[in-house]
């Protein structure tokens, strides 16, 4: 009977709303990406659609409500679920502040199926944008800066 | 001999658990995007905080939080990143009216082991309960009816206030208005 109760149970995890997980308090350092563009490769390679030369397109990401990202050296992502006690980050005025800007971040961590999360609690510190890549790809995409009327 | 009862009733367990082929029935468009997979499945659209943390706000914070889609068939947790519209445009305006809601999904996920991404999804189509599939193309019509002063011609992305705001104050490369100005001479030179 005590086999049978087991089963019934594990059975009956799937069905259950998932519990929230315990997150893990970090400091990272990264950059504010853009992270549909990062993951999907619609305009490029991944060295490519980060800093300035992606800045405007990850301003346009982000205000629709793209998610953003924390990109570190060792190239780990972290989806940023907020940005600071009172701001939620889909959007929001401080995301756009920050895209393609190198930041430290302070937060919770938390992982599910294959994906890192952040909740910002506290941006440390703020480099700007330091990640000059326009230098080798000009602008992503093409025609993020308009053509002067002539 | 309970052992030998168990076994098929734990294979059926053990079955949403390993990787699944959601693409059958699937009629996604291609994006033409290296590591795209159809995808169609039925999910809760959640709040992915609140799915996380156990911080949950009404309606799934009413568009300011991300939302993504609890998989039903193995309860993985998937991130809407981008709806139909080949536009700059995210997910969460097209999935908000479902917030708590059961749904099916249709679109790409985006699948690449070796980059390494999984679960992240681009969402097509909605179903909803008996209504018809809709298309998530929903984005530009709720920006328009948030800032119909920026009414014009051009993508909505030219138009934003705070975006343009942004351009204005730093430049297209965020780099200020004076390195702006030389590659802009530079890059149509």
């Amino acid at each position: 009977m005590r086999h049978l109760l087991g089963l019934a149970a594990i059975l009956l995890l799937p069905t259950l709303p998932a519990a929230a997980a315990e997150g893990e308090r970090i400091t990272v350092t990264g950059e504010i990406i853009d992270t549909w563009c990062y993951y999907s490769g619609v305009m490029g390679g991944p060295d490519s659609v980060v800093g300035s030369a992606h800045h405007t397109c990850a301003l346009w990401c982000s205000a629709s409500g793209i998610p953003i990202g924390l990109l570190t050296e060792d190239g780990t992502v972290y989806t940023v679920l907020k940005l600071g006690a009172q701001d939620n980050a889909t959007g929001s005025d401080t995301a756009l502040r920050l895209a393609s800007h190198t930041v430290t971040a302070d937060g919770m961590f938390y992982a599910r199926d294959g994906i890192n999360y952040i909740v910002v609690e506290n941006i440390v510190e703020d480099l700007g944008i330091v990640n000059l890549t326009h230098e080798d790809y000009d602008v992503v995409p093409s025609f993020a800066i308009p053509e002067p009327k002539e | 001999m309970i052992r030998a009862a168990l076994l098929p009733a734990l294979a059926l367990f053990a079955a949403p658990l390993a990787a699944q082929d959601f693409s059958q029935n699937s009629e996604a468009k291609s994006w033409n995007l290296y590591s795209e997979v159809p995808a169609m499945f039925e999910a809760k659209v959640v709040d992915a905080m609140c799915e996380l943390t156990g911080d949950c706000p009404e309606n799934c914070g009413d568009g300011d939080r991300q939302l993504a889609l609890l998989r039903g068939a193995d309860n993985v947790l998937v991130m809407a990143l981008k709806n139909n519209q080949p536009a700059f445009t995210g997910a969460v305006v097209d999935l908000l009216p479902y917030c708590g809601q059961e749904i099916t999904v249709d679109g790409l996920l985006i699948e690449d082991e070796d980059f390494p991404v999984k679960n992240v999804y681009l969402v097509q189509r909605i179903k909803a309960a008996e209504r018809d599939w809709s298309k998530a193309s929903q984005f530009t019509k709720v920006w328009a009816a948030k800032n119909p002063d920026a009414k014009g011609k051009g993508a909505w992305y030219r138009r934003d206030p705070r975006i343009n705001a942004r351009i204005e104050a730093e430049g297209y490369l965020g780099l200020g208005l004076e390195v702006d100005a030389a590659f802009k001479e530079y890059l149509f030179e």
